[in-house]
This record gives structure tokens, C-alpha cells and sequence, in this order.
């Protein structure tokens, strides 16, 4: 335990060296060695000491206690140890890729800020994640939203960059606000901030419990990105470097995550009280209107970086439906099917970080080589940055949920949870979740839309810009970066058990760990086999098949001849690169079947030579918009109506010192009532 | 389950084998169908099997402006639907390879293979492959949801989404005949038209590219390469219709292991799936191809079907 300790504060100590150091070492030649090197090996140790918690007891401690009220507690259990490894992994890859990435703003910004606050954001999210009381919680709390908000501006030379950051300033103190509401909430029911009190489940009633989560739920969930509170997170993933960018979805969401299944698993402590079942509902809905909402904002979306941060929405909504299972099933008393939805959720929570780290690094890489994140000045890029393109397609493939990468497993795992509900013993339960079932597999195959679109607009055909002709591979410590979490993909896709086990043991889980080369198998009560998957068998059939159809095609069709010729024209001359498929184009017919949802409009502007003959056109300009039904009907109405609210308060501050003499005395009759009627024993 | 013998592996791979093998057959013959009943003469039904080999001895023509996603494609697909015939009980009621993956493991490996071949219709950089890569995403995106709630009934209905238990339940059971599996039976037919393109929804055979759909995203395929891409389509149609005969015709598989049993099952199995390739070849003479954007709603009513399957079964 002492070990782990002394870890720890190695961790906090490079922290804080990488943080100091890039701040002095402004201007030097290999400043980003100083500042990225030691968050690269803290977070490597953060790995290591998340798993050497994993095999060995949590850490329970108190530093500097004043008098009960000020003090610093730290607890790492297996909860605090999962999400730690998370941070690890991605800080860990995210680092090694900064080292070159930075570069990118050598002799333009001050690159010293970066690295400083890079650490310092990191540092806080751990900080957050060991935190045991109230106090701490928030001032780390705020520390990593505070950071984060400064990387979101760290490019402020861009009005677009500060509007975002400032939506996602208010967002995100919004947030904290109901956050606060809600550990004030159980303070008053315990009086005592450490969380431990707030383990004690007999003393808080069942009603209080449910409101504090409510109001935790909506404060986690905006920092979340949960639908309607989301309008943030398209805003600010985009405009942040994408080094932070990666950390922020991969990480800081989790850090969202981890505060409702503290909530949720930890102070709550789910039992059969009929109150679960609807709160496991409500999260199941948020989920399920999440992950659609998100991903269909995705699919039109023609910034890179935009898109994929629609799709951390979805994604989130794809671990809210787990989480909500899993709450419902334990309402029911299906111990079992409650398990494998926490693994199913927990399971995608590690692989979003690890698959959307990945892709916000390579629209990084993209971004550092073309300057554009706009995917219709792109294409092509497979030739110019090939190991890149790699990258992005382990990341598509395994977001889309595609065998035999990682994604498959937490969404197959899930399909499973959701096949599930037929067992549950409420018929009007069982129908609204077969909405939920239609609704997973509708985001299911949008995602697969979205990301053939971000990946064929962006590296296939032909180069649509000078951007994407000029482009090269980026360094390779950038790659590196990325090829961590690649691996990452295909190792947690094909040995799936490496990751359950790790579920299993840190969330301390009724089902005992098994070798990773074993079936996951759901068995039926009368023993039948309701679905197995074993990966490693579906790698040797691959093989097996890769080799029998190798070996027919060379014995049967011989040696031929591949001849390179131009793409088929119809005989009309060379393809430019104006005449390929577009990404709007691409979106098009989707973006008609859900005209609903989108109302697209089609402005179509036409010049002509002369007004009297409409056949000789000059020019035909189109304009194509889509609608954005949150920010028009929901923002739009909430911001005016404050407006509106706050202009009439305003005719209170008359300027005149007798209105305001008037103002003090009827507050001082007002207390003075207060006070004569209010305490009266 | 687990406990296989060596000849259950041996009678697996046959399954496997027998689906890749006679993949091409079908389609030969339901060419032959809809020739007929055009009065037209046709090809043989054995025309598809000698496309095949000779294609694979030609030589094959690869656009410039392709990249390594073009050529490893046809791979990809192959694999992909060929590994899914491993999963598949043909004339045995079980699958030994059951175990390893289920139907939601067989619906990602076709998933993998269209997005391997939408992103190569980008590739080649021509508007016909970009058209084509469009509408199989429209087509795959409405599909997906209608697919899935097929198997959320047929696995609430038959106790898993595992194959094998799926089939040897419907092979017990008499239950084929309530309404929350004739709703399933609607879905999927509908759903195994529009994964194999059949005509209200697509027309491979036609000569105009702007009216495909999976035909435009393998336009520029030629040679070894064309010939994967046809196989593998070929197989997959041929998946779709054994899934379609094990789940809602599950009559007299081979529950030992038997000369009888196998030779008996193997007939019964051709004899269903060619009449079920005949049915589908009969109506598409008969219905005309529809409209792109009708399409969903067709794929729509599979999606509500399914939907009253699931309603079915809970009520």
C-alpha cells in the first residue's frame, strides 16, 4: 500500500514538473521534451499503479484535517482504479503524440501555456477521479473544467473559438451547480461532507436519495454531453488543439461517467425500490435520444472534428441505455442481467475512450498536414499519409461497432443486455424498451454511414483542394501516439476478456474472471445456450478462410497480369476532381429520409445572361442548410425568455438614491418580520 | 455443447463448404427462373460457376486512382461472408461452431464487407461508385434497425440469438404459426430482398448505372477481383435464404449424426432453399423495380412488422 502511495505522489510530482517545467522553459529549442515527457511517464505510471491497485487492496487516507470541515481524502477503490486506467491509457498515448503535435504552434502562440495547462489538466481529472469528499471533489472539479475552458481558447485569435468557450463556460458551471445542489442536498441529510457518510445508504431516506441523483444526473450529464444539454460539446471539442481535444472526449466525459456510476453503484447502492425502475428508465431514454440525436448530427457534419464530437454524444448515449439497464434489472432483482449490462456499459466506456482518442488524434494529424478540417476540401489523403489512414480506419471500423475490433464486443454486449428485457416482468417495461432496442440499432447503422462518409470523403478519390495535394505523413511520434491506442483496439477486440476481467475485478462484480481466451456465453435458465462469442475462434476461421481462398485463386485463376488504367470516364475525358461524389452528396439521401428531423432547405440562386431568355445561364449558386431543432427551440426560446426576464429586473436599478433608500428599508421590514414570526419556539 | 467430436467439426465445415459451393447454383438458377418467364432461353444454370473460374484467370484492370482499399475489398467481403457460412446450420440442427459467434456476429461480418465495399466505390474516384456507396449507405442505415428487431423477436421467441439454439427451438416447436413470427417471417423477407438487391429495391442486371445500387459500387471491378465480389454476393444471398428456411421452415433437420439423416437433410435443404429462390425469382418478373426514395418505405413496413412481432410476443 505504501508503494502504491509513493506512486502516486511520483505521479503528482511529474505532473506538476512537466506543468512548471513549460513554463520555463519558454522559448528553448526542445521545450515540448520538457513539458510532454513527464506527463508521458506519469501517465505510464498512472497505468501501472491503476493496475497494481487492481491486485492489491484501495487506498483509504486523510491529509491535514482542520477541524472535520477542510480536509483532503483520498480513496482509491476499484471504481476510482477503472477510471484511472482510463486517464493512464489515453494521457499516456495523448503525450507521446504532443511531443511532435505542439510543434504545430512553435512561432505562431505562446506553446508554453499548452503544455502547462495539459499537465495541470490531466492532474485534475486524477485528482477528481481519488477524491473521497465534497470539498475536493468540486475544487478539482472546477480545476479540470477551468483548464479546460482555457484549452478550449488556447487559439483565441479565433471569435468563433471564444464564443465556444464561452458556452461551454456556462455549460459547464451549469453543471456544477446542480452537482453542488446535489452534494449540499445529501450534506443535509448526513452532515458531513466525506463521501464515506454518503456510503451510508440506512440513514439517507429513499426520496432524498432519488432527488440528490436527479440532480446529480443532469450535473454529470451536462459535462456528459447528455441531450438537451449537449449544445456545448459540439462547440468546444472542435475548438480546443486536438491533443486536448482527444483527452477531452476520451477522458474528461468519462470523468462524467465515473460521477454517475459513484452516484448510481456507490451512494445509492441500487436495491429492488420501485423508485430505481423509473430512474433506470429515464436514463435509458436520455440514452437512447442521445445516441440518435447525436449521430444523426454527425452524419451531415462536415468538420471532422465537429462530427466526431457529435459522436462522443452518441457514444455517451450508448453507455447511459447500459447503465440504465443495468439499474432496471437490478430493480427487478435479475442480478445477472444487471451485471452484464454494467460490463456491456462499462466496456464501451473504455472503448470510447480508446477508439475516439485515436480518431481525434488522426483529425489532429489531418488538420496539422492540411490546415482544413473541413472534409470537402480533403480526399485522397490514403496516398499522402498512409499510416494515418490506417489509423483512422481501425478507429472507424472498431466506432462502428464492426468485428473483430473492440467496438463489436461493447455493442454486441449491449445488444445482449437489450435482448434481455423480455425477462423482465412488466409488459408495458418490456414494449417501451423494445423502443430503446430500435432506437440502438437505427444509431447502429447511422454511425456506419457516418463514418464511411468521414472516411471515404476524407482519404479516398481524388484531392478536392491544393490543402489535401500538399499534405504529407505526419511525424512519427504522432504516430506512435495513435498506434497505442490502435493496438489497443485490436488486442481488447480479439481477447474481450482482458477487458471484462478488469470490469469484473475493479468493480468487484458477482462472476469470477477468466482466462481471455474464454467464450462469453449467456446461458437460458433451462441451460440452453442463449448467445456465446468467442473472438479468438472467429480469428482462426478468418485465417483458416484468408488461406483456403488464397490457395483456390492461385490454383484455379493461375498467375494474371493487374494492369493500372484510368477510372472508367463513359468516354467522355478525364475525371476531375470535381466530378466525384461529395460529402453533402454523399449525406444527401439520408438527409431526405430524415427531412423530419433535419429540414434541410435548398436555396437555389440562378443568374442568367440576360432577363429575357431563362435558357442562357450564367451561374447557379446552391445553398444547402440544415436546421438545428435544440439550438432554435430550445436555446433560442431559453435565451430570449431570460433576456426578456432580466430586461424587466432591470428597471429596478432606477439610478435614483431615494428608490434604493426605499429598496434598504422595505429589505430591513422585511427581515425584521422574518425574524419576529420566523423563530417563534 | 462444447464437447464436439472431430466429425461434428468435419460436418460444420461441410455446412460451410456446402453454402460457399452452391452459392453460384442458386444464382444460376434463379437467372434461369426469371429468364423463363420472360421467354427468354437464358444461360445455363451452371453459367455462374464458369464466370467465375473465368474471371479469375483474367486479367484485371485497377483505376489509378485507387488505393490498397480497392484491391483488398473483394478479399475482405470474401472472407467475411465466407467465415459467416461457418455459423450457419444447414442440414444438422446445430452449428458446431456455434459457440464461437452468433446471428449479431453474422449481421457485423456482412456489415464489414458493405463497408469495405462502400468505401471502394469511393475509391476509384468516379461518380457512378460514389452514387452507389450513397444509396447502399441510405439502404444499409434503414436495413440495420429492421434487421435488428427481426432477431430481437426471433431471439425472444426462440430463447437466444444463438443459430444453433434458435434452429433446434423451432425444430421442437410447433410454434410457427403465431402471429409475433409470421410479423418476423414479413421482416426479414423484406430484409433478405433488400440485402441481396432483388428488384423493388435494386436491379444488378440492369444495363443503366444511374438505377443501381450495390451494381455502381463495384463498377470498376474486374478479373480475380470481380469475381470475389460476385462469389461472396453470391454466398451471401445464399446465407440469407438458409437463415430464412432454418428459422421459419424448420422442418426434419438431422439430429444424429447419420448416413440417412445427412444424405436426407441435404436434399430436404436444397429442395427449400431452391423453392424459396424460385419464389423470390417469380415475383421479381413480376413486380417493377421502385422509385430510390419509396424504398424506405417499404424497409419501413419491415421495420413496424417486426415492431408488431415484438408487441406480439410480450402481450
Amino acid at each position: 500500500m505504501s508503494e502504491n502511495l509513493s506512486i502516486l505522489y511520483v505521479i503528482i510530482a511529474f505532473f506538476s514538473l512537466g506543468a512548471t517545467l513549460g513554463l520555463f522553459t519558454r522559448g528553448q529549442k526542445y521545450h515540448t521534451y520538457f513539458t510532454y515527457i513527464p506527463s508521458a511517464f506519469a501517465s505510464f505510471l498512472t497505468i501501472i499503479l491503476s493496475l497494481t491497485i487492481f491486485s492489491s487492496e484501495s487506498i483509504h487516507l486523510t491529509f491535514f484535517n482542520i477541524q472535520d470541515l477542510f480536509y483532503f481524502e483520498i480513496f482509491i477503490d476499484g471504481v476510482a482504479t477503472f477510471f484511472l486506467l482510463i486517464i493512464g491509457l489515453i494521457s499516456f498515448a495523448v503525450s507521446i503524440y504532443s511531443l511532435s503535435y505542439s510543434k504545430k504552434f512553435d512561432d505562431k502562440k505562446n506553446n508554453s501555456a499548452l503544455g502547462m495547462l495539459f499537465n495541470v489538466f490531466i492532474i485534475s481529472m486524477i485528482l477528481v477521479v481519488i477524491s473521497n469528499n465534497v470539498f475536493f471533489f468540486l475544487v478539482f472539479w472546477e480545476l479540470m473544467s477551468l483548464t479546460s475552458f482555457f484549452l478550449v481558447i488556447y487559439e483565441h485569435e479565433n471569435k468563433h473559438n471564444l464564443k465556444s468557450g464561452l458556452t461551454y463556460l456556462v455549460m459547464t458551471h451549469l453543471g456544477t451547480g446542480f452537482i453542488f445542489a446535489s452534494f449540499m442536498l445529501m450534506y443535509t441529510q448526513t452532515g458531513s461532507f466525506s463521501f464515506d457518510s454518503f456510503r451510508d445508504v440506512s440513514i439517507i431516506p429513499q426520496y432524498v436519495k432519488d432527488i440528490a441523483f436527479v440532480l446529480a444526473f443532469v450535473g454529470f450529464g451536462t459535462k456528459a454531453g447528455m441531450i438537451p444539454l449537449h449544445t456545448w460539446l459540439p462547440k468546444a471539442h472542435p475548438s480546443a488543439p486536438s491533443n486536448v481535444s482527444a483527452l477531452m472526449s476520451a477522458v474528461m466525459l468519462k470523468i462524467a461517467i465515473y460521477g454517475i456510476v459513484r452516484y448510481l453503484f456507490d451512494f445509492n447502492a441500487i436495491d429492488s425500490s420501485p423508485d430505481y425502475v423509473w430512474l433506470g428508465v429515464g436514463i435509458i431514454v436520455i440514452g437512447s435520444i442521445s445516441s440518435l440525436v447525436g449521430i444523426l448530427y454527425a452524419l451531415i457534419e462536415n468538420d471532422i472534428k465537429r462530427a466526431l464530437a457529435f459522436s462522443s454524444i452518441e457514444n455517451i448515449g450508448i453507455i447511459f441505455i447500459g447503465l440504465g439497464l443495468s439499474v432496471v434489472f437490478a430493480a427487478f432483482h435479475l442480478l445477472s442481467l444487471s451485471v452484464l449490462a454494467f460490463i456491456a456499459s462499462m466496456f464501451h466506456t473504455l472503448n470510447h475512450s480508446i477508439f475516439k482518442g485515436l480518431l481525434f488524434m488522426t483529425a489532429g494529424s489531418i488538420h496539422y498536414s492540411t490546415h482544413t478540417k473541413n472534409i470537402e476540401d480533403l480526399g485522397g489523403l490514403i496516398k499522402k499519409m498512409p499510416w494515418t489512414a490506417m489509423m483512422f480506419l481501425v478507429g472507424s471500423i472498431a466506432i462502428i461497432g464492426l468485428p473483430p475490433l473492440n467496438g463489436f464486443i461493447g455493442e454486441w454486449l449491449t445488444l445482449q443486455s437489450l435482448l434481455a428485457v423480455f425477462q423482465i416482468p412488466s409488459n408495458i417495461l418490456q414494449v417501451s424498451l423494445a423502443f430503446a432496442v430500435l432506437a440502438f440499432a437505427l444509431t447502429i447503422g447511422l454511425v456506419g454511414a457516418t463514418f464511411v462518409r468521414l472516411f471515404g470523403i476524407t482519404f479516398l478519390s481524388k484531392s478536392r483542394s491544393f490543402k489535401a495535394t500538399n499534405a504529407v505523413e505526419v511525424p512519427r511520434l504522432m504516430l506512435i501516439g495513435k498506434a497505442i491506442l490502435a493496438s489497443s483496439c485490436v488486442l481488447l477486440g480479439i481477447l474481450p476478456f482482458i477487458g471484462i476481467n478488469l470490469i469484473v475485478s475493479a468493480f468487484d462484480l458477482p462472476y469470477t474472471p477468466s482466462s481471455p481466451f474464454e467464450t462469453i456465453s449467456i446461458t437460458n435458465t433451462d441451460g440452453s445456450n442463449f448467445a456465446s462469442l468467442l473472438m479468438p475462434g472467429v480469428l482462426v476461421i478468418f485465417i483458416s478462410v484468408i488461406v483456403g481462398i488464397f490457395a483456390f485463386v492461385r490454383i484455379i485463376g493461375g498467375k494474371t497480369k493487374t494492369v493500372k488504367y484510368g477510372t472508367w470516364d463513359c468516354g467522355f475525358g478525364s475525371l476531375s476532381e470535381r466530378t466525384q461524389y461529395t460529402a453533402t452528396s454523399l449525406a444527401e439521401p439520408i438527409r431526405r429520409i430524415f427531412g423530419v428531423f433535419y429540414k434541410p432547405n435548398n436555396h437555389i440562386d440562378v443568374n442568367f445572361y440576360a432577363k429575357e431568355n431563362l435558357y442562357l445561364k450564367k451561374s447557379i449558386n446552391v445553398i444547402s442548410t440544415t436546421r438545428n431543432i435544440f439550438d432554435e427551440k430550445l436555446y433560442g426560446k431559453v435565451i430570449s425568455g431570460s433576456l426578456f426576464v432580466l430586461d424587466k429586473i432591470r428597471k429596478i436599478q432606477s439610478g435614483k438614491v431615494n428608490a434604493y433608500i426605499l429598496y434598504i428599508m422595505i429589505t430591513l421590514i422585511a427581515l425584521l418580520l422574518f425574524v419576529g414570526f420566523g423563530t417563534h419556539e | 455443447m462444447s464437447d464436439f467430436s472431430m466429425l461434428d467439426y468435419g460436418l460444420g465445415i461441410l455446412q460451410a463448404l456446402l453454402l460457399i459451393v452452391l452459392s453460384p447454383l442458386i444464382v444460376g438458377m434463379m437467372r434461369k427462373i426469371k429468364a423463363k418467364s420472360q421467354k427468354r432461353i437464358g444461360s445455363g444454370i451452371f453459367q455462374p460457376y464458369y464466370d467465375i473460374v473465368k474471371l479469375l484467370r483474367k486479367e484485371e484492370i485497377v483505376s489509378d486512382q485507387s488505393s490498397w482499399i480497392f484491391r483488398a475489398t473483394p478479399w475482405v467481403n470474401f472472407v467475411t461472408t465466407a467465415s459467416a457460412a461457418f455459423f450457419i446450420p444447414v442440414f444438422l440442427v446445430y452449428s458446431p461452431f456455434g459457440v464461437v459467434g452468433d446471428i449479431l456476429l453474422v449481421v457485423g461480418l456482412f456489415a464489414l464487407g458493405r463497408f469495405f465495399t462502400m468505401l471502394a466505390g469511393l475509391d476509384t474516384a468516379s461518380s457512378f461508385g460514389g452514387l452507389g456507396s450513397s444509396r447502399e449507405m441510405m439502404v444499409s442505415v434503414l436495413v440495420e434497425p429492421a434487421l435488428f428487431m427481426t432477431i430481437f423477436v426471433i431471439a425472444s421467441f426462440y430463447g437466444g440469438t444463438n443459430i444453433s439454439t434458435i434452429v433446434s427451438s423451432a425444430n421442437d416447436t410447433s410454434i410457427l404459426i403465431v402471429p409475433g413470427i409470421l410479423f418476423a417471417l414479413i421482416a426479414f423477407f423484406i430484409i433478405m430482398m433488400a440485402e441481396t438487391g432483388k428488384i423493388p429495391f435494386d436491379n444488378p442486371s440492369t444495363h443503366l448505372e444511374l438505377t443501381m445500387i450495390h451494381e455502381a459500387t463495384m463498377l470498376e471491378y474486374s478479373g480475380k477481383s470481380l469475381a470475389l465480389m460476385e462469389w461472396s454476393h453470391a454466398i451471401k444471398q445464399m446465407i440469407l435464404f438458409t437463415l430464412f428456411v432454418d428459422i421459419f421452415l424448420p422442418w426434419n433437420f438431422a439430429e444424429q449424426i447419420s448416413l440417412i439423416g445427412i444424405s436426407f437433410g441435404i436434399m430436404l435443404f436444397i429442395v427449400k432453399v431452391s423453392t424459396l429462390a424460385s419464389f423470390i425469382a417469380f415475383i421479381e418478373t413480376r413486380v417493377a423495380k421502385w422509385r430510390l426514395f419509396r424504398v424506405s418505405d417499404l424497409i419501413a413496413m419491415a421495420i413496424s412488422s417486426s415492431m408488431i412481432g415484438v408487441i406480439f410476443f410480450f402481450l
